[in-house]
C-alpha cells in the first residue's frame, strides 16, 4: 500500500513544476532582474523537484526492503529462543539451536541435499551442454523438431506425471536410494538447460567450429575443446539456477528419496508438519535450509538474473 | 568464404562432413532426447491413460474410459477445487503490478538502488517450505499481523487467517504475492533497461509528467515484459505452490486451500487412487498448455538470435 502510493507522490510537484518552465520559457518575463532571476529559481526549482522525489523513492525503497527482509530477520531473531521466550517474545537463548539438532539430524540431511543437488546438475549439465550445442551447431534431419520436443516439456507440471514417475520408479526399485530422485531432477531442469546451452552456443560463430574441423579436429572433440569452455557463463548459470530449485524442492525430494535420507528442506516440511515441534527450532531448521541458498544467490546474482531474463529470450 | 573458389575440389569433403557433422548432432543430443522421453513424456502418457482407470496402485487398474473426466467435471469436490484456482488468478495482477511500481522506483536509479534490488530479490533464493513457515507464524491466531492490528489500534479485526477458508486461501495469495515480487521486479528492470532514453526525454521535454510518462511511453513498451511474467506468474500460481500449501494448511481447512496441484497429491498419495490423482494432473497439464503457448510463442519470436 505505502509502495503503491509512492510514485504519485513524486508526480504533484512535478506536475506543479511542470507549468513553470511553461510560463518562464515564453518571453513574458521581461526587465534585467527578471531575467537574471528567472533561470536561476527555476535551477533551484528543478533541483528541489528533484531532490524532494529521490527522497520519496528512497524512503518507499526503505519500507519495501524492510517488508521483503522482514521474515529473515524474523527466523534469525526467533531462532534464539525457548518456546516460554518465544511465547513472550522476549529474551534469547541457544534453545531452538539445541533443540533443532535434536530433533532433526541437520547434517546428514545437509550432505543429502549437497549429493542430490550435485549428481542432478552433474547430468543437467552433461545432457544441455552437449544437447545444446547439437541442436545450435550441429543440425539433422529433424534436430530443430526435436528441439521443439524437448523444450515444450518445460511445460509439463511435476504433479501431472508425479504418479505415473512413482509407479515407475518403484518398478525399477529407484526409490531406495538417491537415483530415482536424482533423475527426476535432472529430467526436469534439462529441457530449460537445453534451451538456455542453445541459446548461448547459437551466439558463437560458425566460422570458429568449421574452423578446428578444417584443423582436423572431429565435431565432438570441437565441442570439447573449442565451444564447452566458452560456455562457462552459462554453464555457470544453468548450475545456480538449478542449485536453487533442487535445493529448495519438497514434492520430488518428499515422494522420492528415503525417509533417512531426506534433503534438509524435505525433513524441515515434514518436522513442521507435524505440528509438534515449538517454532524457535522450526525458525533455525528454516535458517540452516536457507543460507546455502542465499550464499550461492549472493555470489551468484549475475547468472541467476542472466538464467531467470533469458527465459524472455533477452 | 574460398568455397566458390574451388568447388571441384571441397565439394566431396563438404558432404563427407557434413554428414559426420549430422552424426555427431545425432549423438550428442541423444542423452538429453533419452533423460526427457524416459521422465518426462513416457510419464505424461501414461498418466492420461492411468486418468481412465479406477486404481489403487496395487490391485489391477479397472477401465473406464473418457467417461472418468465428465463425472470429474460433475463432482462438487473438484468443482470446489477448480474455483480455488479461480480464486487465486485474482492474486496475479497484484503480483504483477507491485513489482511493476518497484521496478518504476528502482529504475530511477537513486542512491542505493542496487543494493535495494539485491535485497527485493534475496527471497527468491529461498524455499516455499521456509516462506511457508514464516507465512504461518505471520497470519497464526497469536501471529505478527494480528499483533500489528492490535498494535495500529485495530484489535477488534483480530482474525484467525488460517481458520476459515476464504481468508486462509487469501492468506496463501498473499504470501504468493510477496514471492513474486523478487521475479517479476527483475524482469521489469531488465525490461525497462531496453527503454531508449532519449524516448523518455523527448516526453519529458514534450511537458509530460512522470505519471504520464510511466503510463503513456514506458508501460506500452513494457508489454512483452508483462506478457512474460504473466506467463511465469500464472504457471507458479497453479503449479508451484505445492511446499506452501502443505508447510502452511495442509489444503485446509477443509477444501479452502487445496488447489489442483495439491488435489492430485492428496488423491494419489493420501487416499490412494492413482487414477483420480492421475486425471487431476491431466487436467492441470492442459491448464498449463492453454497458458503455455503463449510463452512459446515469445520463445519462438526470440529464436535464432543470440542472447
Amino acid at each position: 500500500m505505502t509502495a503503491a502510493s509512492a510514485p504519485s507522490a513524486p508526480s504533484a510537484p512535478e506536475a506543479a513544476a511542470a507549468s513553470t518552465p511553461g510560463v518562464t520559457g515564453t518571453p513574458g518575463s521581461p526587465g534585467a532582474p527578471g531575467a537574471g532571476g528567472a533561470p536561476v529559481s527555476r535551477w533551484q526549482s528543478a533541483r528541489f523537484r528533484r531532490r524532494v522525489s529521490a527522497t520519496v523513492i528512497f524512503v518507499a525503497m526503505v519500507v519495501v526492503a524492510v517488508v521483503m527482509f522482514y521474515p529473515f530477520w524474523y527466523m534469525g531473531d526467533n531462532s534464539f529462543r525457548n518456546q516460554n521466550q518465544f511465547d513472550l517474545q522476549s529474551g534469547h537463548s541457544l534453545a531452538g539451536w539445541t533443540q533443532l539438532f535434536q530433533t532433526l539430524p541437520v547434517v546428514h540431511e545437509l550432505v543429502s541435499s549437497t549429493i542430490v543437488c550435485a549428481a542432478a546438475i552433474a547430468i543437467i549439465l552433461l545432457v544441455s551442454t552437449t544437447a545444446g550445442f547439437a541442436f545450435a551447431k550441429l543440425r539433422y534431419r529433424g534436430s530443430g523438431a526435436v528441439f521443439l520436443l524437448i523444450i515444450a516439456a518445460m511445460m509439463v507440471p511435476l504433479q501431472s506425471i508425479i504418479i505415473p514417475e512413482y509407479v515407475n520408479l518403484a518398478k525399477f526399485n529407484l526409490m531406495s536410494s538417491y537415483t530415482g530422485a536424482v533423475l527426476v531432477y535432472a529430467a526436469l531442469g534439462a529441457p530449460f538447460a537445453t534451451f538456455l546451452m542453445a541459446t548461448y552456443y547459437r551466439g558463437i560463430s560458425d566460422e570458429l567450429i568449421e574452423a578446428a574441423v578444417m584443423d582436423g579436429l572431429s565435431y565432438e572433440r570441437t565441442f570439447l575443446r573449442i565451444a564447452l569452455p566458452l560456455s562457462l557463463p552459462a554453464i555457470a548459470t544453468v548450475t545456480v539456477l538449478q542449485f536453487i530449485q533442487i535445493w529448495d524442492d519438497l514434492l520430488v525430494g518428499y515422494l522420492f528419496l528415503p525417509t533417512n535420507d531426506r534433503t534438509i528442506t524435505v525433513g524441515l516440511a515434514v518436522l513442521s508438519s507435524g505440528r509438534t515441534t515449538g517454532i524457535p527450532p522450526l525458525m533455525a531448521g528454516s535458517l540452516v535450509s536457507a543460507i546455502p541458498a542465499i550464499i550461492v544467490y549472493l555470489i551468484f546474482q549475475r547468472y541467476l538474473i542472466r538464467g531467470l531474463t533469458l527465459g524472455m529470450g533477452k | 568464404m574460398s568455397l566458390t573458389a574451388d568447388p571441384p575440389v571441397r565439394r566431396p569433403r563438404r558432404g563427407r562432413l557434413a554428414r559426420r557433422r549430422r552424426l555427431a548432432g545425432f549423438l550428442l543430443s541423444i542423452p538429453a532426447i533419452v533423460l526427457v522421453a524416459a521422465l518426462l513424456w513416457t510419464p505424461i502418457v501414461q498418466a492420461v491413460r492411468y486418468s481412465m482407470t479406477s486404481w489403487n496402485g496395487y490391485t489391477a487398474p479397472v477401465w473406464i474410459g473418457p467417461s472418468a473426466y465428465a463425472s470429474a467435471f460433475g463432482d462438487p469436490i473438484v468443482r470446489r477445487v477448480l474455483e480455488n484456482n479461480a480464486l487465486l488468478l485474482l492474486a496475479v495482477p497484484f503480483a504483477i503490478g507491485i513489482p511493476l511500481i518497484i521496478a518504476a522506483l528502482l529504475h530511477e536509479h537513486v542512491r542505493g538502488w542496487r543494493f535495494f534490488r539485491s535485497v527485493y530479490f534475496l527471497p527468491t533464493a529461498i524455499s516455499w517450505v521456509v516462506i511457508g513457515m514464516v507465512a504461518l507464524q505471520f497470519f497464526a491466531d497469536k501471529g505478527i499481523l494480528n499483533q500489528l492490528l492490535a498494535d495500529v489500534g485495530l484489535g477488534s479485526v483480530h482474525t484467525d487467517f488460517l481458520a476459515s477458508e476464504y481468508s486462509a486461501l487469501a492468506a496463501l495469495a498473499i504470501t504468493f504475492i510477496w514471492s513474486m515480487i523478487g521475479t517479476n521486479t527483475i524482469i521489469f528492470l531488465t525490461g525497462m533497461a531496453t527503454l531508449d532514453p532519449t524516448l523518455i526525454e523527448a516526453a519529458r521535454v514534450d511537458g509530460l509528467s512522470r505519471r504520464q510518462i510511466f503510463f503513456r511511453v514506458e508501460l506500452p513498451l513494457l508489454t512483452r515484459f508483462i506478457q512474460f511474467s504473466f506467463v511465469i506468474t500464472v504457471i507458479s500460481a497453479f503449479s508451484a505452490l505445492f511446499s506452501l500449501i502443505f508447510v502452511m494448511t495442509g489444503g485446509g481447512p477443509g477444501l479452502g486451500t487445496t488447489t489442483l496441484e495439491f488435489f492430485v497429491y492428496q488423491a494419489g498419495f493420501a487416499q490412494g487412487q492413482f487414477g483420480t490423482g492421475a486425471l487431476y494432473g491431466v487436467i492441470l497439464f492442459v491448464i498449463m498448455i492453454i497458458v503455455g503457448i503463449g510463452q512459446l510463442r515469445l520463445i519462438r519470436t526470440e529464436d535464432g538470435e543470440g542472447w
